[in-house]
C-alpha cells in the first residue's frame, strides 16, 4: 500500500494534514475551509493571477496566493485576516469596475462566480471607477456569445481550449489593462480555426462567454439539470441538459463524466437542437396512393398488425427483417430482436454494425474471443506510453477521445499515425506513415516481420498466450521492407522506426476505426491489427490493447442487445442450445435455429424477393449503405415496410408506415459506449409524438399478438440482465452510482475495464496470417480518381444535419480535392463540382486542400444534397459483409 | 570628499572594449582559469563569503543562488545575464557593457563552471541595438581566443517591456513568448529556462565576478557596508549638476554622492527629493540624506537600492506631478497577468491625473493608500509590488503637495 | 524589401527565436505585416493566437503597417522633468501629427517610450532606435531632415 506522508500546519488556527505538494488552497479544502478563486480550476494548470486566493503566512510579507504556494511543515495559515479581506474586496473592486453591471439581464446570473465573491465580500460597487473596456460583442456563430468586457481574465478559456483540446485557438492579445484574452488577431469565433466544442463556455467563471442557445431563455437557478449521454458518437460522453418550462434549451458539462469530464464537441455540447426541428415527426403517416397521410396511432398498429401478420402467414418468417438502430437505445433494440425472434419466429435482426465494426466484432472474435475494445479510454492519458493509431481519425469522428490523445502526446506519450490522408493527428504525430489507400495489411505484416528479424516479438507471450504462430511467422517472411514499402508507398526506414518504436514500447495501445474495418478486407485488417498486438505481448494490461472506436453512439450496445442475426443479447449464440431453450422460456415462444440475413443480404434478399416486409427503427441505410441506388430498388420491391424515425428521411420515403420517434432527450433508457461501459440516458422532457420508442414497439408488437408490457426501460434492462451473464451484475440503480465495463457478471463484480488479463476469452489468442487483399475497385483510365470517404467532426451520421447551429457552420458537403487535381479542372475551394462513379453520380462543393494526396478526393456522407454512397463501391468485405467505403473509382469534372 | 572605486569599472577607459587583447592584457581571464583549478564547490562557497549579493535589486546572496542550481543533477543548465536595463534613470549596465564587456562574459563563464552550465544567454533590451552588435563582437573574439571553453554565449534582444526585467518573465521571452512572470515557487535556479535550473544575474554582479575570484572573497567583502559589500555604480539623472555615473563603496552616503560626485543640485536650487533605484524606488526627503546605498540601510528608510538611479529633483519640482507620470508608466509596463496589478496599476494613474489635474479630493488618498497596500502584497510579481511606493512614500513624505492640489 | 518569409526562416531553429525573427522583419519593414504573425507561427509552430500574443506584448514591435521612420520620445520620469513635453509638442507641429500616427507620406511614425537608457542627457528621443541626446523643441526640425 502507498503510504502517503502527511505535512502537518495549521489553517485559521486549526491543525490540519495533506499531502506533500499539496498547495494551501488544497490543502485548506481539504480542511473543509473554502478559499475564494477565480483563476483556479482544478482540470487546468495553475496560474496563480487572478489573486483573490491570497492568504496570510506567518512570516511572510507579501499574501501569497494559497492555488500556487506549496505547503511546508509548521506554516500558519490564515485565509479570512483583515489583510487578506482587504486584499480580496480591493480586488473585487478593481474587476467591478471595468465590469458591465448588468446582472439583472445577464444570462449567466445565479452561476457567476464575480457576483458571488462580490456578494460574500459586500462589494457593492467600485470607488475605482474609471475607463472600461468597450469590446465589441461577438455573437458571429450560432452557439456561443462573447463579450469580453465581461471577462475578468482569468485565462481558463485560454488553458482550456490549449490543454484539454488542444486547438490553441486562444491566447492572449496586447499587455497591461489591455491585455485581451481572445482569438489569433482577435477576429470573431466564427473566422477562427474555433471547432465550437465550447469547453471555454464549461470554464468561464463569469458571463463573458455564455451559450447563444440559452440567451434569455431561463435563470441559471431555475434550469432543471437532467444528467444523460450524448448521442453522437461512440465515445459516451456524459453531459446535463438543461431544462426550464419543458423545454431542453441547453448542454452543460458535468464535471462527474465518467468518460469525458467537462470536455464534449461542437455536437454534444450544441447538437442537440436536432430535436425542435421543424422536420420532426410528430403523429404516425400512411401512405396512400402514393402519399403519406397522417394517422391516428391505432389506424397505424392496426395496419401494421395486419400486414406483418398476414405477409408472415403468406410467405413464412423468413420474409420479414427487422433493422434496429446504433442510435437508439439497448432496451429499444432488446424489443426489436425480441419481437423480430419471438414473435415473426426470424432471427433476420440486424443494425448498421454491420455497415461500420461488422469486421471488428468479426475479427477479435476470431483473434481473441471478443469482439469489443479490449482497453478503456482513460489509459490513453493515464497510462499508455505510445498511441499507434490505424485508419482512424479521432479529432474528427470521436473528438472527445482525440482531445484525449493529444493531451497524451503533449504530456510526452508518443504518437504514430498510419493514415493515407493527412488528419490533424497525423500532422501532430511523431511519426506519420502515410499508407497508400488499402495496403494497411502488407502495412503491418512488414511491421511484424522486422520485430520478428530483430528479436524484439515477446516470445513468452507467443509461447504461453497464443496458437499458430508457425504460420504468422512463416507469412510475415514474405513482407520484407523492400516489398512492403514497395505496396505502401512507406519509406523502409519509418517501419524500421515504427516497429521497433512498437515492439519496444511496455504500453503501447492500438487504435484503429473504420479506415480499417470499411475495406473488402476489413475483418483480415482487423485481425492483423491483432496479430501485431500479439506479437509483441501488448494485450491484457493496462496502457496496452487493441481498441476499435465505436463511431455510433450505441453501436457497442446494438451488439450487446443482440441485434445482431447470430447471437442474442450478450454474444449468446442462436444455435446454441442452451441459449435458445432458455429464450424460449423467457419469452414463450420458439426460437428459430437458422442464422438470420445480414443488412446487404437483407437487402439482396429484398430484391431477389425473399424478404417481403421490414421494419427499420432509426436507421437510413439509403443514406448510409454503399451502392445506395440498389438499396431503393431493393426497398421498392417489398410488400410492406415500416420506418420508425424522427424525421421523414431517404428511407423512410420507401416506407408503407412511418411511426414518429422519440430522441435521446424524450426518453429513459441506456447507451453502451464504445469500451463496453452502459450509461444511463434520463428523459429530459416529453416525447414530441407524445410516445417514446419502447413504449411505440411495446404497443405495435402487442397489437400484433404478442403481448409486451413494461412499466419502465428499466424493467427491460432487468429482463435483457437476467438473460445476458456478460451483463448480469449491471442494474438501473448500478448505474445510478458507477458506471462498469462490462463483462460483470454479478452484483459485486467491479466490472471488467481490460479484457483478455492472463487469458484470452477464447483460450489461447489465435495470430490469422492474412495475405494482401488490393481494394475491390480501384482507379483506372476511366475512373482516374480514387474517392475516400468518412466523417467530419461537425456532423453525425444522421441527425445533426437538423441542428439549426451545426448546419450554419457546416452546411454542406465540402469534398476535398489536391491542389494539383483542382489545377487541372480549373477548380478552387468553394467551386461546384461532379463526381461520378460506375453506380451514380453527385454534385458536390469542392475544398481545394493537400490533407489529401494527388489522385485522391475525400467526402463525408452526413447531406443528404450529396448522398456520396450513391458512389461508393459494391465491394464487401468477405467474411463481415461490411462494404468497402473507404476505396471506389471516381471521376470529376467541374459542375 | 568620498571617493569612487572602481571595481566593475576597472578596466573603464584604460583598455578598447573591442580589443580582447587588451582585456587579457590587463589580467582578463585569469580569473576564469584560476576558477576552474578551484573546483565548483569551493569556487561557490568563496562567491558567497564574498556576500557579493545581486546588483539588479533583489540583493540576493549570489553564490547562495548558484549553490541552488548547482545542487541539481540534470542534463542542461543555463546562465543568464539580466541586461534589461529598464528601470527609468538606470544606464549603468550599458556602460559596463560598452566599455568591459569581456568582464561580464569572464562572469558568466564562471558561474557557467560552477553551477555545470555550459549554455549562457544575454537578454539585452530591445534599446540597445548597438550593444547587441558589440556583445556578438565581443563574443565571437573571447570563442575565438578560447576563451570561454565549451561555454556558449548568445544575446538576446528584448521589446520593449519593463517587465521583462523580471527574472521569470525574462525566462518567458528567450523562450519566445509573452514577457509575463511566473509564479513562484519554483524559482527560475530549480526550474527556469525550458525547465531547467536556470542562474539569472545582472549585469553587474557578473561584473563583480572575475575581481572576486581574483581577489578573493576576504578582499571584497571587506568592502564598503558589510551588509552589502562591494561598491555599487550609481546613475546621476534630473535636477543635478554633475549628470554622471559613480561606482561607489557601499557605505558611501546618499549626501556624499548628491553631492561629492553629483556637485549638488543643478543652478545652486535646493533639494526636494532624490528617487533611488528607478522608478519603483521610493521617494526620499532631506531628512534620510545620510542613509548609506546599500541595500539594508535602503531598506530601512522605506526606499531601495535598487538599480542605482539617482534622480534629484529640486524645489521647484512639481511631486505630484512627477508621480502621475511614473503612474502612468507603471500602468503601461504592466504586463496584465495578474488582476491587482493590470487594474490596480490603470486606477492609480487615474487617480493620480485626477488629483495632478486639481480634480481629485481627500479620498483619493485613502483610495491610493488602501490600493497601493494591498498591491504591494498582493501582486504577482515584483513589478506590481512595487509599483505603488512612489505614491505611498509620496504621500507619506510629501503629502502637503497633494493637499495644495485639493484647493 | 525581403521577403518576411525568408527572414523569419532564417531563425526558424533557434529556440525561442520568434522575437528575433520579429525584430528582423521590423528592421526590414519598420513593422510586422500581419501575414508574417501567420509565417511566423507557421515556422516556430507556435499557435498563430500565440504568435499574435508574442508581437502584441512588445512595445517595440507593432503588427500592422507603421511609418517608415520610427520616432521614439521618452517620457519617464527624468526625461519628463528634464521638458520632453515640450519636445513632443514640437515634434508634433512638425510632422502635423498626434502621438502614435504616422505620417500620410508613411516616412514616419512617432510614438512614446519608457526610459532609453541615455539617462545622461535627457531630454532623449530614438529615431530607428539610434538616440538623440538633449533634444530641445527648436533642434527638432534640424534632427528630422536627415530623414526627409
Ligand atoms: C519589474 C522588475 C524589473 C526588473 N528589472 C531588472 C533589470 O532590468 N535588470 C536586472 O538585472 N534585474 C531586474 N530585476 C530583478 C530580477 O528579477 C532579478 O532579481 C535579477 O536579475 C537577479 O540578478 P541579481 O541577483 O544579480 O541581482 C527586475 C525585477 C522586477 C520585478
Ligand atoms: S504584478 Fe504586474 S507585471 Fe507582475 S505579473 Fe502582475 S500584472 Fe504582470
Ligand atoms: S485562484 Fe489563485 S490566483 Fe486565481
Amino acid at each position: 500500500m502507498l503510504i502517503i506522508e502527511l505535512i502537518k500546519l495549521t489553517i485559521n488556527g486549526k491543525e490540519v494534514g495533506a499531502p506533500t505538494g499539496s498547495t494551501v488552497l488544497q490543502a485548506a479544502e481539504l480542511a473543509g475551509i473554502e478559499i475564494p478563486r477565480l483563476c483556479y480550476d482544478k482540470d487546468l494548470s495553475p496560474l496563480g493571477a487572478c489573486r483573490l486566493c491570497v492568504v496570510e503566512v506567518k512570516g511572510n510579507r507579501l499574501l501569497p496566493a494559497s492555488c500556487v504556494t506549496p505547503i511546508f511543515a509548521g506554516m500558519e495559515v490564515q485565509t479570512e485576516s483583515e489583510a487578506v479581506v482587504e486584499a480580496r474586496q480591493t480586488i473585487l473592486e478593481l474587476l467591478v469596475a471595468n465590469h458591465p453591471l448588468d446582472c439583472m439581464t445577464c444570462d449567466k446570473m445565479g452561476d457567476c462566480k464575480l457576483a458571488d465573491y462580490a456578494y460574500k465580500y459586500g462589494v457593492k460597487d467600485s470607488s475605482f471607477a474609471g475607463a472600461t473596456h468597450q469590446y465589441a460583442i461577438d455573437d458571429s456563430n450560432p452557439f456561443i456569445i462573447r463579450n469580453l468586457n465581461k471577462c475578468i481574465l482569468c485565462g481558463a478559456c485560454v488553458r482550456a481550449c490549449e490543454e484539454l483540446i488542444g486547438k490553441d485557438n486562444l491566447s492572449y492579445l496586447n499587455r497591461g489593462f489591455h491585455r485581451k484574452a481572445t482569438t489569433a488577431g482577435d477576429v470573431d469565433y466564427i473566422e477562427s480555426d474555433c471547432v465550437f466544442c465550447g469547453q471555454c463556455v464549461a470554464v468561464c467563471p463569469t458571463g463573458a462567454l455564455t451559450e447563444k442557445t440559452m440567451a434569455g431563455q431561463a435563470r441559471r437557478w431555475d434550469i432543471k439539470r437532467v444528467q444523460t449521454t450524448c448521442p453522437f458518437c461512440g465515445t459516451g460522453c456524459n453531459f446535463d441538459l438543461a431544462v426550464n418550462d419543458g423545454k431542453v434549451i441547453g448542454s452543460l458539462s458535468n464535471p462527474n463524466s465518467p468518460v469525458n469530464g467537462r470536455n464534449l464537441c461542437v455536437k454534444g455540447r450544441f447538437g442537440w437542437d436536432f430535436m425542435y426541428s421543424d422536420k420532426r415527426l410528430t403523429s404516425p403517416l400512411i401512405k396512400k396512393d402514393g402519399k403519406f397521410v397522417e394517422a391516428g396511432w391505432d389506424e397505424a398498429y392496426d395496419l401494421i398488425a395486419k400486414r406483418f401478420n398476414e405477409i408472415k402467414a403468406k410467405y413464412g418468417p423468413d420474409s420479414f427483417a427487422s433493422l434496429s438502430s446504433a442510435r437508439c437505445t439497448n432496451e429499444e433494440s432488446f424489443l426489436t430482436q425480441k419481437f423480430t425472434r419471438a414473435h415473426m419466429g426470424t432471427n433476420n435482426c440486424d443494425h448498421c454494425a454491420g455497415a461500420c465494426h461488422a469486421p471488428s466484432v468479426a475479427g477479435l472474435t476470431n483473434s481473441f474471443g471478443s469482439g469489443a475494445m479490449t482497453n478503456v479510454i482513460s489509459e490513453i492519458s493515464s497510462e499508455a506510453e505510445l498511441l499507434f493509431l490505424i485508419g482512424i481519425n479521432p479529432t474528427e469522428s470521436y473528438p472527445v477521445v482525440g482531445y484525449k490523445m493529444r493531451q497524451a502526446h503533449r504530456n510526452g506519450c508518443n504518437l504514430v499515425v498510419c493514415d493515407p490522408r493527412r488528419t490533424e493527428l497525423a500532422a501532430e504525430a511523431d511519426i506519420w506513415l502515410q499508407q497508400k489507400h488499402g495496403t494497411d495489411i502488407p502495412l503491418l505484416n512488414g511491421l511484424m516481420h522486422i520485430i520478428i528479424k530483430e528479436g524484439l516479438e515477446d516470445k513468452e507471450f507467443i509461447a504461453t498466450r497464443t496458437e499458430n504462430y508457425e504460420a504468422m511467422k512463416a507469412l510475415a517472411a514474405e513482407y520484407t521492407p523492400g516489398r512492403v514499402s514497395e505496396i505502401t508507398g512507406v519509406a523502409v526506414e519509418d517501419l524500421y522506426k515504427v516497429a521497433r518504436l512498437y515492439a519496444t514500447t511496455y504500453k503501447a495501445m492500438a487504435f484503429y476505426s473504420l479506415g480499417i474495418t470499411e475495406h473488402i478486407c476489413g475483418t483480415r485488417n482487423v485481425m492483423s491489427v491483432a496479430n501485431l498486438a500479439m506479437l509483441t505481448g501488448h494485450l491484457g494490461r493496462p496502457g496496452v490493447g487493441v481498441c476499435p472506436i465505436r463511431g455510433q453512439n450505441n453501436v457497442q450496445g446494438a451488439c450487446d442487445m443482440g441485434a445482431l442475426p447470430n447471437v442474442y443479447s450478450g454474444y449468446q449464440s442462436v444455435t446454441d442450445k442452451a441459449a435458445k431453450e432458455k429464450h424460449q422460456k423467457a419469452w414463450g415462444a420458439p426460437m428459430p435455429d437458422k442464422v438470420g440475413l445480414k443488412i446487404p443480404e437483407m437487402f439482396e434478399a429484398a430484391y431477389e424477393g425473399t424478404v417481403k416486409s421490414m421494419y427499420i427503427l432509426g436507421e437510413n441505410p439509403v443514406l448510409t449503405n454503399p451502392n445506395a441506388n440498389h438499396i431503393k430498388e431493393a426497398l421498392e420491391k417489398l410488400e410492406f415496410l415500416v420506418v420508425q424515425e424522427l424525421f421523414l428521411t431517404e428511407t423512410a420515403q420507401y416506407a408503407d408506415v412511418v411511426l414518429p420517434g422519440a430522441s435521446f432527450a424524450e426518453k429513459d433508457g441506456t447507451f453502451t459506449n464504445t469500451e463496453r461501459r452502459p450509461q444511463r440516458v434520463h428523459k429530459a422532457v416529453e416525447p414530441l409524438p407524445g410516445k417514446a420508442d419502447w413504449e411505440v414497439i411495446c404497443e405495435m408488437v402487442t397489437r400484433m399478438g404478442y403481448p409486451m408490457s413494461y412499466n419502465h426501460p428499466g424493467e427491460i434492462w432487468a429482463e435483457m440482465a437476467s438473460l445476458s451473464p456478460s451483463m448480469a451484475g449491471i442494474s438501473y440503480e448500478r448505474m445510478e452510482k458507477e458506471s462498469v465495463h462490462w463483462p460483470c457478471t454479478s452484483a459485486d463484480h467491479p466490472g471488467t475495464p481490460i479484457l483478455h488479463i492472463g487469458k484470452f476469452t477464447r483460450g489461447l489468442g489465435g495470430f490469422q496470417p492474412n495475405e494482401h487483399i488490393p481494394p475491390g475497385e480501384l482507379p483506372d483510365k476511366d475512373y482516374p480518381i480514387l474517392l475516400c470517404t468518412g466523417r467530419v467532426m461537425q456532423h453525425y451520421n444522421v441527425t445533426t444535419q437538423y441542428s439549426a447551429g451545426i448546419a450554419e457552420v457546416w452546411p454542406r458537403e465540402m469534398t476535398e480535392v489536391h491542389p494539383q487535381e483542382a489545377a487541372k479542372l480549373g477548380l478552387v475551394t468553394g467551386s461546384k463540382m461532379r463526381v461520378t462513379s460506375r453506380r451514380g453520380s453527385v454534385v458536390t462543393t469542392a475544398w481545394v486542400t493537400d490533407k489529401v494526396q494527388p489522385g485522391v478526393i475525400w467526402m463525408s456522407h452526413h447531406h443528404s444534397e450529396t448522398p456520396t454512397n450513391e458512389l461508393t463501391s459494391p465491394f464487401v468485405c468477405d467474411i463481415a459483409g461490411t462494404g468497402e467505403y473507404k476505396v471506389c473509382a471516381v471521376k470529376i469534372e467541374s459542375a | 570628499m568620498a571617493e569612487e572605486m572602481r571595481i566593475v569599472l576597472r578596466n573603464y577607459g584604460k583598455i578598447d572594449p573591442l580589443k580582447i587583447e587588451d582585456y587579457i592584457a590587463a589580467g582578463g581571464y585569469k580569473a576564469l582559469e584560476k576558477a576552474k583549478g578551484m573546483g565548483q564547490q569551493a569556487l561557490i562557497d568563496e562567491v558567497k563569503k564574498s556576500n557579493l549579493r545581486g546588483r539588479g535589486g533583489a540583493g540576493f546572496n549570489t553564490g547562495m543562488k548558484w549553490s541552488f542550481s548547482y545542487g541539481i543533477k540534470t542534463d542542461q543548465k543555463y546562465v543568464v545575464c539580466n541586461a534589461d536595463e529598464g528601470e527609468p534613470g538606470t544606464y549603468k549596465d550599458r556602460i559596463i557593457m560598452e566599455n568591459d564587456p569581456q568582464s561580464v562574459l569572464e562572469g558568466m563563464a564562471i558561474c557557467g563552471y560552477a553551477i555545470g552550465a555550459n549554455k549562457g544567454y544575454i537578454y539585452c533590451r530591445g534599446e540597445y541595438p548597438c550593444m547587441v552588435e558589440m556583445l556578438n563582437k565581443a563574443i565571437d573574439q573571447a570563442k575565438a581566443k578560447g576563451c570561454l571553453g565549451d561555454f556558449d554565449i548568445e544575446v538576446r534582444m528584448g521589446g520593449g517591456a519593463y517587465a521583462c526585467g523580471e527574472e521569470s518573465a525574462l525566462i518567458e521571452s528567450i523562450e519566445g513568448n509573452r514577457g509575463e512572470p511566473r509564479f513562484k515557487p519554483p524559482f527560475p535556479p530549480v526550474i527556469g529556462l525550458w525547465g531547467k535550473p536556470t542562474i539569472v544575474n545582472n549585469v553587474e554582479t557578473f561584473a563583480n565576478i572575475p575581481a572576486i575570484v581574483d581577489k578573493g572573497a576576504d578582499w571584497y567583502k571587506a568592502i564598503g557596508n558589510a551588509k552589502y559589500p562591494g561598491t555599487k555604480v550609481m546613475t546621476l539623472t534630473g535636477d543635478i549638476t554633475n549628470k554622471t555615473f559613480v561606482e561607489v563603496p557601499t557605505n558611501t552616503s546618499i549626501r556624499q554622492v548628491l553631492n561629492d560626485f553629483g556637485g549638488g543640485v543643478a543652478g545652486g536650487k535646493k533639494f526636494k527629493a532624490v528617487q533611488i533605484g528607478g522608478t519603483s524606488g521610493g521617494f526620499i526627503p532631506e531628512a534620510f540624506l545620510d542613509t548609506q546605498l546599500n541595500f539594508d540601510d535602503m531598506s530601512a528608510i522605506g526606499a531601495t537600492l535598487g538599480s542605482g538611479a539617482f534622480f534629484v529633483m529640486d524645489e521647484s519640482r512639481d511631486i505630484v506631478d512627477v508621480v502621475a507620470r511614473i503612474a502612468k508608466f507603471f500602468a503601461h509596463e504592466s504586463c496584465g497577468k495578474c488582476t491587482p496589478c493590470r487594474e490596480g496599476t490603470m486606477r492609480m494613474e487615474e487617480i493620480m491625473e485626477r488629483v495632478n489635474d486639481r480634480h481629485g479630493d481627500a479620498a483619493d488618498l485613502d483610495r491610493m493608500g488602501r490600493l497601493g497596500r494591498v498591491m504591494t502584497k498582493a501582486c504577482l510579481c515584483g513589478l506590481g509590488q512595487a509599483a505603488p511606493s512612489p505614491v505611498l512614500t509620496t504621500m507619506q513624505h510629501f503629502k502637503d503637495e497633494y493637499l495644495s492640489k485639493f484647493n | 524589401m525581403a521577403d518576411y518569409k525568408d527572414i523569419i526562416n532564417q531563425y526558424k531553429d533557434l529556440p525561442g527565436g520568434i522575437i528575433e525573427a520579429y525584430h528582423a522583419v521590423q528592421r526590414e519593414y519598420s513593422y510586422i505585416p500581419e501575414e508574417a504573425v501567420e509565417a511566423a507561427a507557421a515556422a516556430f509552430k507556435r499557435s498563430k493566437a500565440e504568435a499574435y500574443g508574442v508581437a502584441t506584448f512588445y512595445s517595440y514591435l507593432k503588427v500592422g503597417k507603421r511609418g517608415k521612420n520610427v520616432i521614439r520620445i521618452c517620457e519617464s520620469a527624468p526625461c519628463h522633468v528634464a521638458g520632453a513635453d515640450a519636445v513632443i509638442a514640437a515634434l508634433e507641429k512638425e510632422l502635423g501629427m498626434k502621438m502614435g500616427e504616422s505620417t500620410a507620406d508613411g516616412k514616419f511614425a512617432l510614438e512614446l517610450t519608457e526610459c532609453v537608457g541615455q539617462c545622461q542627457a535627457t531630454p532623449v528621443i530614438t529615431i530607428n532606435s539610434k538616440p538623440y541626446e538633449n533634444v530641445t523643441a527648436d533642434k527638432v526640425a534640424a534632427i528630422l531632415t536627415e530623414y526627409k
